[in-house]
């Protein structure tokens, strides 16, 4: 979907291809003349507006979910096995 | 990966959306940081190493459970992967980012442990959708045909004051997205894993699953758009 076909300007686009493309626009992963139509279609269409805001509250959301700094299980192994690289490849001064 | 986040003001209608924004990293400054560590790791310093594992070891948990079969073989993948990086230090060439390329070992023994158990178990994330396949919004949502074909038949109700902060504050709303998240086909559930709960640039989750933009964006967008209808059924039944 996020790909720009070429043919002629139109301002004309439906709300499918509104919400189709609602990602790609809030990235800024459209071409200009896309980003034209998205904007002036949001201008007007209550539906279109709610939708893409939806998908901004989803996407915010979903950064928030599982955000959390974890340490694997057996830390003790890796420590020793980074020691062990060390002592192999680096050459004592 | 630095989350602060901050008001902005985005324009999308008649009046002025204020939405929060997440902060990211700019490229530059992880590839400043990336260089930093690796020459602090060439070094051998131990906490540089620390550091690189808490740095990723979440996000490296999470991206593998969408190829494994429970958390359990997560961990021993990411393990291995660890372990392949301590032994890979001097081979790595710079060519892509660390993260980059610890997450590439990481998907590669992910995807040959999950071949494996694949014959095993029956899994729904071991599914992939095609990109050129279905809609990403139920077509039924809009009218096929006459003067408004194309245009909203069931237009979305407004959420409201639902802001991801009251969202995540209910149990419910949680759980029903997580739910959506994980019963996602694995190549949408690893773009929605990377691009948005861990926030890595466009560019690089495009690198790290070798996809073009525009495949990132089809998938991203359904699998956000699956989420966004897994919240609008749990609001639909308050």
């Amino acid at each position: 979907m996020a790909q720009e076909e070429s043919g002629q300007t139109s301002l004309e686009i439906t709300c499918q291809e509104v919400a189709q493309w609602a990602s790609a626009y809030l990235d800024e992963h459209v071409g200009d003349e896309r980003k034209c139509q998205i904007v002036l279609h949001l201008a007007i269409c209550a539906g279109c507006e709610t939708y893409v805001k939806q998908i901004v509250t989803v996407r915010d959301t979903v950064r928030l979910l599982a955000k959390s700094e974890e340490q694997p299980s057996d830390s003790h192994r890796l420590r020793q096995a980074f020691v062990a690289w060390v002592r192999r490849s680096i050459p004592k001064s | 990966m630095n989350m602060q986040t901050n008001t902005v003001t985005t324009s999308l209608s008649y009046g002025i959306v204020s939405v929060q924004e997440p902060e990211l990293d700019q490229p530059s400054a992880v590839v400043n940081r990336e260089a930093v560590l690796l020459a602090r790791l060439r070094q051998g310093d131990e906490g540089a190493f620390n550091e690189l594992v808490t740095r990723h070891h979440g996000a490296l948990i999470r991206s593998a459970m969408g190829y494994v079969a429970d958390r359990e073989v997560a961990e021993e993948v990411v393990q291995d992967t660890w372990m392949a990086v301590i032994n890979g230090l001097d081979l790595f060439e710079g060519r892509s980012s660390l993260r980059t390329w610890i997450f590439g070992i990481m998907i590669h023994k992910a995807k040959d442990r999950g071949v494996r158990e694949k014959r095993h178990v029956n899994f729904s994330s071991f599914e992939s959708v095609d990109d050129e396949g279905e809609e990403a919004v139920d077509p039924s949502r809009f009218h096929q045909s006459g003067e408004w074909a194309g245009h909203w038949a069931l237009p979305p109700q407004p959420w409201d004051d639902r802001t991801p902060e009251k969202l995540m504050a209910s149990q419910q709303a949680v759980s029903a997205m997580h739910k959506a998240i994980e019963s996602l086909p694995k190549n949408l559930k690893e773009v929605l894993i990377l691009r948005d709960v861990e926030g890595i640039e466009a560019k690089e989750v495009c690198g790290i699953l070798k996809i073009t933009e525009t495949n990132l964006y089809v998938r991203l967008h359904r699998a956000r758009e699956r989420v966004r209808q897994a919240v609008e059924t749990y609001l639909g039944g308050c």
